[in-house]
């Protein structure tokens, strides 16, 4: 659509601020933006397509490699649809050590988007210390799984490996010093008078606009809708899970619901390695043929796959929902019109945690 | 002709976008609603929509489902809301015209139906126009 | 080789300004390269300085497999980076495209077709260390005898 603006301000591919190449067409009224339009395609690989007519051990691989920082998620959710197809059951050992490593992985990414966050509007120290604090939760993930990104650690029918009784104890140790530190940093941010400035107020998501575009989680969560698919899932109803959210709508709130987010990700990884039950790890089974529609909260909010499958395990349909792109849309046509200035736009955009691997795929 | 230094031609990356699985099943079920051809509704949205948003059409729509126009029947079956709030795709004050035209024929006793058939060739023309 | 050349070596080689573009991968990559300035790497104390903007850079990192979006822009990108440039590739997309080259997708791998890559660094995805050694290799190769090579 041809529209007549003040001035068209075009951002990124390449920008500073951003991580992955996106474009950014804002259009402003003086520092006012009044629309904004996005560009993609810089990063469309087609893998939906890839996926088409290959066996799911080919194809749980392609999964995890959706999105390099949540790469957990899309394994478990990918296996988990599977599963569900093929009736396979898992292991009770077997589904505590999934939700650790997803709830390891959910605190690396959390830990990540409040750096990318920090480090967008100049708060370099906090941010440091965040990345810092993010390596050492990469120590765990690697420690569990054996690789710090992509790790395959969640197969049908159970997980790749046990974590033996002292890696367990080095576990808790960590997350107590992770948790002292978090605590910490989230007073930093929390109270600091620069960041309130340029966080409080700016690009406000109203609950209405926010369930128009679908809008899921920290995000969501942010605007005041508690929807989280981790309240579907039968291991975190075991644990007694209930989603943390606040009702300010702006840059604050969200990245303060990402640092809840971590300290419960924490409880629920102490909980889970309390009542670690003894048993195998891999239970085994054989994919079926059949279709379903499976959903787990990702980092960034719910993950839906929609998967056909026949009778030797082959993907013959799939179509991934990722969280990132209802959160990206709702960011560009409802958060980020009517901020106040230009330098606002890359911290709103940030703030809600765009991954652009996973919106274009 | 004006030559841009950073822009490209995106009707094919937009293209791409729409015929993926969910996407396709959706254009053509938005299509047959409103009957008009699949190509033609693929080139309105491609011109009018921009890339995210199009990515965005099939959650859009689910939630269009569940909660647009829930205590108006009329507005429900002609999707007032639906193609305005949830899926851009026509402007509010020719919905808004087309919805009061439909209404008032109800109203006058004309058969839903009919009303409804009338209030769709008026969306088909603002589509083509 | 006179003093001022000797000189310019030694400044060349203790500031280097890197930028990284993301030409398609999955994010594993970027993400790494993004590790390496935390302050258990600390890219910053041999002088690398990633800032992302290609007209103060030296060296490019090439993250990805070079989807079609690219086609005009990343030459555009190496063209902008004044003289003494190196692209580096990292991780296997841009070497050959890991698993995203296959039929029925829209990658073009090799990166190599495209702009000149001076060094890879293979792994899916590689650790923060080893790209810091990468770039650290290229510093020693290209720019400390820069001087000599280009007289």
């Amino acid at each position: 659509m041809k529209r007549t603006v003040d001035v068209n301000i075009p951002l990124g591919p390449i920008h500073p601020c951003f991580k992955e190449p996106v474009r950014l067409k804002c259009e402003a009224k003086g520092e006012r933006i009044v629309g904004a339009e996005v560009e993609l395609g810089y990063m469309k690989k087609g893998i939906e397509r890839i996926m088409k007519g290959r066996p799911w051990q080919e194809v749980m691989f392609l999964a995890e490699r959706v999105c390099g920082i949540c790469s957990v998620i899309h394994n478990m959710v990918f296996i988990e649809a599977m599963e569900q197809i093929s009736g396979i059951l898992v292991p009770p050992r077997a589904a505590y050590l999934r939700v650790i490593a997803n709830e390891l992985d959910r605190m690396q990414s959390h830990l990540l988007a409040n750096f990318s966050y920090c480090y967008t509007i100049e708060h370099e120290t906090l941010g440091m210390y965040l990345l810092d604090l993010r390596e050492q939760v990469m120590d765990l993930i690697e420690q569990l799984t054996g690789a710090r990104v992509t790790c395959a650690y969640i197969i049908p029918g159970g997980v790749r490996c046990d974590i033996p009784l002292p890696e367990a104890e080095l576990l808790k140790a960590s997350l107590d010093r992770i948790e002292r530190d978090m605590r910490r940093y989230t007073g930093m941010f929390a109270d600091g008078p620069m960041i309130a400035l340029r966080s409080r107020g700016v690009g406000i998501l109203t609950p209405e606009a926010a369930q128009r575009a679908h809008v899921v989680g920290p995000t969501a969560r942010a605007s005041g809708i508690p929807v989280d698919c981790r309240l579907n899932h039968p291991t975190y109803r075991q644990l007694g899970f209930v989603p943390v959210h606040r009702a300010d709508c702006d840059n604050f709130a969200r990245v303060m619901v990402r640092f809840d987010e971590v300290f419960q990700s924490i409880d629920l990884i102490r909980k889970c390695l309390q009542d670690l039950p003894k048993g195998v790890i891999r239970g085994g089974g054989v994919c079926k043929a059949g279709e379903t529609r499976y959903s787990g909260e990702a980092p960034r909010g719910e993950l839906t796959y929609f998967i056909k499958s026949d009778e030797f395990g082959r993907i013959v349909e799939i179509q991934i929902q990722t969280p990132s792109i209802m959160n990206i849309e709702a960011c560009c046509h409802e958060m980020i019109i009517g901020v106040d200035s230009i330098a606002d736009v890359t911290s709103t955009f940030i703030s809600a945690d765009p991954c652009i691997a996973c919106t274009e795929r | 002709m004006t030559t841009y230094l950073y822009e490209k031609d995106l009707v094919p990356q937009k293209y791409r976008i729409l015929v993926a699985n969910r996407h396709d099943a959706l254009v053509r079920k938005i299509a047959a609603e409103l009957d008009i051809p699949v190509q033609e509704l693929r080139r309105y949205l491609i011109e009018h929509l921009d890339m995210i948003l199009l990515e965005n059409l099939p959650a859009r729509y689910e939630m269009a489902d569940a909660n647009a126009d829930q205590d108006d029947p009329v507005a429900r079956v002609l999707g007032r809301e639906k193609y305005t709030l949830y899926l851009p795709i026509l402007p509010d004050a020719a919905m808004d015209a087309i919805f009061h035209a439909v209404n008032d024929r109800v109203r006058a006793g004309t058969a839903m139906e009919d009303a409804i058939a009338y209030g769709r060739v008026q969306i088909r023309e603002v589509l083509r126009r | 080789m006179n003093l001022l050349q000797r000189i310019k070596n030694k400044v060349r080689a203790r500031s280097i300004h890197v930028a990284y573009v993301d030409v398609g991968s999955c994010n594993g990559c970027d993400i790494e390269v993004l590790a390496c300035l935390a302050p258990r790497y600390d890219i910053e104390q041999y002088g690398i300085y990633v800032h992302n903007n290609p007209r103060e850079a030296d060296v490019l990192l090439v993250i990805g497999a070079y989807t079609p979006g690219w086609e005009e822009k990343l030459g555009m990108v190496w063209e902008k980076i004044p003289d003494p440039k190196v692209a580096v590739a990292i991780g296997n997309c841009p070497i050959s495209g890991c698993l995203f080259n296959r039929r029925e997708s829209f990658v073009d791998a090799p990166v190599k077709k495209h702009i000149p890559i001076a060094a890879e660094v293979p792994g899916c995805p590689p650790r923060p260390t080893e790209i810091l050694e990468a770039i650290l290799s290229v510093r020693d190769s290209v720019f400390a005898n820069w001087e000599e090579s280009h007289p």
